[in-house]
């Protein structure tokens, strides 16, 4: 039982027009993995969460949620594009992250967290006050619970956006770039957060550009190349075997930029 | 040239009983404006192509001819459709639908003005597309759109005027009678001009002063 | 029974009539168009008085009903000796009309003309009403013409009020026909077509002047 995996990507092929972002992704995660997806900018893999998260619906291939085609029904062999609520049903227990946070600047830090609670689950207004207030709590913020998105610095918007999230108890948690969007003296509280909830066992799939991260808290980094994954294993395999030339490239150029900026900052101009 | 104002103080009556009419009219046309243009833009934005591309006709329709053929249109040729509806009646809905028009390119914009962003976090925490409408979009849009809006009320109050045309009884149309039996056309319609210049300042002062609080209260929400 | 050959028939003589609607409508623009930019650099002078006479004319002409006006100068211009034909003061009530619109609208062009622009034509030794008719109003027009065109196509469907005092366009050329075949709701129909024709074509015009200045900018 154990061994089905809990998202099962086979397949997949994403086009917009004649433009292949994704050119067929096998991809299984099992319950509790952390997987960190790396690669360069217009590689696809912000778009393959995406398509995980049927934000994007995939021209091809199929995708299992714990079990559950996504999107589509079978009818006899053929493809049927699911309904709204079918999709909504399969995802329930998929929280996204979004690299712009995407919180509703019309309601407060708490509302945008006990609103969908309300609306989505039929959750009473009290008791979904009550979890979200527990859900700001988890990531630190349960003194900014009145404030509105814009009176937050991004690095605590982005946590809201996390409790959002969870506050509808996901099974799964995708994040796309959820640290790209903030200042960088900002990127340690969300990236805490998110350790946080590895060491509680949750399943994730993370777009990041985050290499400590990455090393650190994935079992698995997938380096997606031209709609493609072109390499893939724990963080030791891929950030050390790099016989692949664009992977090499990739990391080179993300190593020299960070040595730039610490040799800048020993330097005192960064 | 004489000026008689005793002509308005005899007809006084007549006289209050047209704005008020005038008033009705304008916010029975408003009210109907309002929810046409909103279903109408619901209906262009968030259905298939067949429910969207007549809808979009019927905007262009209603934007791109006057509004008194429009009025011809319900009201002599209503009947070919069985609809005999009395001029005022007919001069309500017309003010509804042709305001309708305007009012869904208002709404149209208001919709496209929410970042999809927050559209897909809402679908992503399982809101239904009503929900997302009612709770996302139109809370934040309002405020966007709250001036084009109170602009375009503004602007049906005046069509009001042309109501007269097909003998509703609004106050144009009072004091267009009052004058013609009277020959006092100085008078009269000199009055008329100044009670519905009067009426507009007031109106869109009130307009502009709603749209301050507004933008206060968004403040708050916003920076 | 929808009866298509009233339709076939009244066409020519509709398309005829909707001739003066065009005659009447763009006259008006283009005598409003000058009153507007006149108001406007009054708005935007240092003189109070110019100021408030633009402010009180731009809030009495849009403050009105245009069927209001259109009443005034049929009945009262007589009133003060003034016996012009009526299509004559009708077009010169829709220009006043469209005007203090235009007025308006071009406030909004003039003040998004770079303040640099002017001071470069001040420097090179332009004076006030050279700067104004070369290249204030030149770039005025440029940054506000989608408003432009609109009110264009606004005063096209405003013109059909003029029947209304008895000028014969459009409108009054269908109400005529209605009347005599008992036939409105085809008339009517027609006529509103006629008019939707209309203003797609300026639209259509419109954007090809618009992409004419586009060029401009590219090179």
């Amino acid at each position: 039982m154990s061994e089905q995996p809990i998202i099962d990507v086979r397949g997949v092929w994403k086009r917009f027009g004649t433009v292949e972002v994704l050119r067929g992704i096998d991809l299984a995660i099992r319950k509790s993995e952390v997987a960190c997806i790396i690669g360069p900018s217009g590689s696809g893999k912000s778009t393959l969460l995406r398509c995980i998260a049927f934000l994007e619906a995939y021209s091809e291939g199929e995708i299992y949620i714990e079990g559950e085609l996504l999107g589509y029904m079978l009818d006899g062999g053929k493809r049927i594009p699911a309904s709204d609520s079918e999709v909504a049903r399969v995802r329930r227990n998929v929280g996204f992250v979004f690299q712009q946070f995407n919180l509703w600047p019309h309601m407060t830090a708490l509302e945008n967290v006990a609103a969908p609670l309300r609306l989505a689950r039929g959750i009473p207004r009290e008791d979904a006050a009550g979890r979200a207030r527990r859900m700001l709590e988890k990531v630190g913020l349960a003194h900014r619970a009145e404030a509105y998105p814009s009176q937050l610095s991004g690095g605590q918007q982005q946590r809201v956006g996390i409790a959002r999230a969870l506050a509808m108890e996901p099974h799964i948690m995708l994040f796309d770039e959820p640290t790209s969007a903030l200042d960088p003296e900002l990127v340690g509280e969300v990236l805490q957060v998110m350790r946080d909830l590895a060491s509680e066992g949750m399943t994730m799939v993370v777009v990041t550009h985050e290499m400590g991260f990455a090393a650190q808290v994935a079992d698995k980094v997938l380096f997606i190349d031209h709609g493609k994954i072109a390499a893939a294993g724990s963080p030791h395999e891929v950030f050390r075997r790099d016989e692949n030339p664009r992977l090499r490239q990739f990391l080179q150029n993300y190593f020299d930029r960070n040595v730039f900026w610490q040799n800048a900052g020993e330097a005192g101009i960064g | 040239m004489s000026f008689n104002p005793a002509i308005l103080t005899d007809n006084w009556a007549a006289i209050l009983d047209g704005m008020v009419l005038t008033i009705v009219i304008w916010a029975a046309g408003t009210v109907i404006g309002l929810a046409v243009g909103l279903l109408v833009a619901i209906g262009q934005l968030f259905t298939n192509r067949w429910v969207a591309a007549p809808l979009t006709l019927y905007v262009a329709v209603m934007r791109g001819t006057p509004f008194l053929i429009q009025l011809f249109v319900i009201y002599y040729g209503g009947p070919f459709f069985g609809l005999d509806l009395s001029p005022l009646t007919a001069g309500i809905a017309g003010l509804g639908f042709y305001g309708g028009g305007y009012f869904a390119e208002i709404f149209r914009a208001g919709f496209l003005s929410v970042p999809p962003g927050q559209i897909e976090a809402a679908r992503m925490m399982g809101m239904s597309r009503f929900q997302i409408i009612r709770h996302v979009q139109l809370p934040q849009m309002l405020v966007i759109i709250l001036p084009a809006l109170a602009n375009m009320t503004v602007l049906l109050s005046k069509e009001t005027a042309v109501l007269s045309v097909i003998t509703v009884n609004e106050l144009t149309s009072v004091i267009q009678s009052i004058g013609s039996t009277t020959f006092a056309f100085a008078e009269t319609l000199l009055f008329l001009a100044v009670v519905y210049w009067a009426f507009l300042e007031i109106v869109t002062a009130a307009a502009r002063r709603l749209e301050k609080r507004v933008g206060r209260f968004t403040l708050r929400g916003q920076h | 029974m929808f009866d298509t050959a009233i339709i076939i028939k009244s066409l020519p003589m509709l398309l005829g009539a909707s001739v003066w609607t065009v005659i009447y409508s763009l006259t008006s623009v283009a005598i409003g168009f000058c009153i507007g930019t006149l108001i406007c650099a009054m708005g935007l002078s240092r003189s109070g008085v110019g100021r408030a006479v633009a402010a009180f004319y731009v809030s009495f002409f849009r403050g009105v009903p245009l069927l209001v006006q259109l009443l005034i100068s049929y009945y009262c211009l007589p009133l003060i000796g003034l016996n012009v034909p009526s299509s004559v003061a009708a077009v010169g009530t829709l220009a006043l009309c469209t005007g203090a619109y235009l007025a308006e609208i071009l406030r909004g062009g003039f003040l998004g003309i770079p303040p640099g622009l002017i001071e470069a034509a001040r420097m090179v030794g332009l004076s006030r009403a050279q700067i104004l008719t070369r290249i204030e109003v030149p770039l005025a027009v440029r940054l506000t013409l989608p408003a432009l065109v609109n009110e264009t196509t606004m005063m096209v469907k405003a013109s059909s009020l003029i029947s209304v005092v008895g000028v014969l366009e459009l409108t009054r050329l269908a109400q005529n026909i209605a009347t005599s075949t008992f036939q409105p709701l085809e008339i009517y129909l027609t006529a509103g077509a006629i008019y939707f024709v209309i203003n797609g074509a300026i639209t259509f015009l419109a954007s090809l002047l618009e992409r004419s200045f586009r060029v401009e900018k590219a090179a």
